[in-house]
């Protein structure tokens, strides 16, 4: 059985009259031990779609879905109570600037004991005694010295460690990371993802690596799902979605990438921006971007077809040979 | 062709405050840096945050006096010039900046922004400002109606434009490019790269690049310098260092690079720790503490820059690590 079951997800924002449907149709879903990417530009749903799982959207988006199941529970219908108990817990979650995500206040020893206390009830020496392990394992130098210090001692990269463990603090079952090393220097985002495919290796968890980047995906994911206004376009295994994608958005983000025109003098691009509220167009998503853009493509919006070992949302998707 | 920047031994020391009574301390930010840069050219300068990057460039823009060092521009020593050559060396040197959201007044309109190094600067009216601005806002690829809008109506890849039309404005001789696209997505930072490279074709800037994303600056750089704790460990052609680089630091940075194709990479040595603090950096060779090849030597004696290999590289051991 996997792990986490998503058909058919739905996020509205606004008024009902003229809903922003800020995630449209998505289906994703990710088994135990699997490393999954969200690819995509700003605005295309990512960070969305996960917040939605995560029920962290209360009260300000409309959340639709056809299934929405984590390890056998429905999160549509569970209570905020037991809403708190898996989350935090069994799906834990890190976020893009570790300088932010921590309370400036505390110390980062407490902010990851708070994690244990509440989780599970863990106290006095004992606690400590976890916590001190907690930061071994994220690979914290002199750890015991580092459980007093606050966030503002610590550099970027150490910032983000403490994040990691105190996500990883109850053993979690799914592991969610936006963006973790946007913020951070290349040596150092190295490590941290090093790190993290250790953790998901010794623990068995499954990764969902949410990025704008391409190629930190490439490096450490099995499947990647590309996202594009809401809508997932395409959803593939790695490394076959960077051989050939079959997406022209994907083939579109993969030639902007500096690294794939090495020696050309210009890069590749995909003229325009992600369409905002008001102007998406009413056939395919991507049709004013497109450049293999067709009449069909104008007029009708294109549903999920399987291809080989995936899915892709195209009229007229990329095969082989023109690729 | 002619040389446009040319920096010698140039440092910047900051005293930095200790606490009350305590005698302050000295951070050499900058520690002896060389190099030329000709019209037209771009140099990358690459490294971790902290390695004296921006400060390179505060000296490059005249924001601050080097400590030591002679800096020419254009021919011209900015030491030895006076309050009113400085003013008019300033116009030759313009700076863009990482974030484009930051970099540009919110309660300014576009239009006043881009003609304000013009009504400072020249003896235009302002009609002829007006004029000169809009044609800048065609040639960046921003439509000359949006003269009166502010900058919050823009997209972060359109900022980003607007910052490089108001650097491009009295047609500079260098411009200094603070990891100009970082802020942005893949397939908008192929755009913002592409006008770079554009512009310099049609005006002959120089540039200097600050980036730490190698793959973008394997597009953009003729030359490559690459700093660690203030000081340049290589510089040279940028074929000759991608191509085989001699440093370690230099490797280390290449292999910690993400790819989209990871199992093409040549190059895979990992370094462990964070940069040092660089109040108190290590005796010797500064990169002693996290090189994998470090010896007694190391610790001891700092390597100076030296050609080897068509290139310059600071490492006693470039021979033997990479024989």
């Amino acid at each position: 059985m996997s792990l986490l079951e998503i058909k058919n997800l739905s996020v509205e924002f606004g008024s009902e009259k003229n809903p922003f449907r800020a995630v449209e149709g998505l289906d994703l879903i990710v088994n135990q031990g699997e490393i999954v990417g969200i690819v995509g530009e700003s605005g295309s749903g990512k960070s969305v779609t996960m917040m939605a799982m995560m029920g962290l959207l209360e009260g300000q988006g409309r959340i639709v879905a056809d299934t929405l199941q984590f390890d056998g529970k429905n999160l549509l219908t569970i209570s905020a109570r037991e809403r708190r108990k898996i989350v935090g817990k069994d799906i834990a979650m890190i976020f893009q600037d570790p300088m932010t995500s921590l309370n400036p206040s505390y110390t980062v020893g407490y902010q990851i004991m708070e994690v244990l206390k509440i989780h599970q009830g863990l106290r006095g020496a004992a606690l400590k005694q976890r916590a001190l392990e907690l930061m071994e394992m994220v690979e914290i130098p002199a750890a015991a010295s580092r459980l007093n210090a606050y966030p503002h001692q610590l550099s970027g990269g150490m910032s983000q460690r403490v994040v990691i463990a105190m996500a990883i603090a109850c053993n979690p079952k799914l592991l969610i990371a936006d963006e973790p090393t946007t913020a951070l220097d290349v040596t150092i985002q190295a490590q941290i993802m090093e790190l993290l495919v250790n953790l998901q290796k010794s623990q068995n968890m499954a990764l969902i690596m949410i990025t704008h980047d391409l190629a930190v995906v490439a490096e450490v994911a099995h499947k990647v799902a590309v996202m594009y206004a809401g809508q997932v376009a395409e959803m593939a295994k790695v490394p076959g979605i960077f051989r050939t994608p079959t997406h022209p958005y994907t083939e579109a983000l993969l030639k902007s990438i500096p690294e794939h025109s090495k020696g050309a003098h210009r890069l590749s691009t995909l003229p325009g921006i992600v369409p905002g509220q008001y102007d998406r167009p009413s056939g395919c998503l991507l049709s004013p971007r497109c450049p293999y853009v067709q009449d069909k493509c104008k007029a009708q919006r294109p549903g999920l077809t399987a291809i080989d070992g995936g899915v892709v949302r195209c009229h007229y998707p990329i095969t082989a040979k023109e690729a | 062709m002619s040389t446009v920047l040319q920096a010698r031994d140039l440092t910047r020391y900051y005293d930095v405050a200790q606490g009350f009574l305590k005698p302050s301390a000295q951070v050499k930010a900058l520690n002896g840096v060389s190099f030329e840069l000709q019209a037209g050219k771009t140099l990358a300068v690459v490294g971790e945050s902290g390695c004296g990057k921006s400060t390179l460039a505060r000296q490059l823009t005249l924001i601050e006096p080097p400590t030591s060092g002679s800096l020419l521009l254009d021919g011209q020593d900015a030491a030895k010039a006076s309050k009113a050559e400085l003013k008019a060396m300033r116009t030759k040197v313009q700076m863009v900046f990482q974030n484009p959201y930051a970099s540009l007044n919110p309660r300014q309109k576009i239009g006043t922004q881009l003609g304000e190094p013009l009504d400072i600067n020249t003896s235009l009216s302002a009609s002829e400002r007006e004029e000169r601005v809009r044609a800048m806002m065609t040639r960046v690829g921003l439509r000359p109606e949006h003269y009166y809008r502010y900058p919050h109506m823009f997209s972060g890849g359109q900022r980003q434009r607007i910052a490089i039309a108001r650097a491009m404005m009295l047609n500079p001789k260098i411009v200094v490019a603070d990891e100009p696209t970082s802020a942005l997505d893949v397939s908008i930072q192929a755009q913002v790269l592409n006008l770079f490279m554009d512009l310099q074709e049609e005006f002959n800037t120089a540039y200097v690049f600050i980036s730490h994303n190698l793959a973008v600056v394997e597009h953009v750089a003729d030359d490559l310098m690459v700093m660690y704790l203030g000081r340049a460990v290589e510089v040279g052609a940028k074929e000759k260092i991608y191509s085989r680089p001699l440093h370690p630091y230099t490797q280390a940075l290449l292999s910690a690079t993400p790819s989209i194709h990871p199992e093409d990479r040549r190059v895979k040595i990992k370094i462990h720790g964070e940069l040092p603090s660089p109040l108190n950096p290590p005796s010797g060779c500064t990169f002693h503490k996290r090189c994998p090849f470090a010896s007694e030597r190391c610790q001891q004696e700092v390597p100076e820059l030296r050609a080897l290999d068509e290139r310059m590289v600071a490492c006693h051991h470039a021979e033997s690590i990479n024989s």
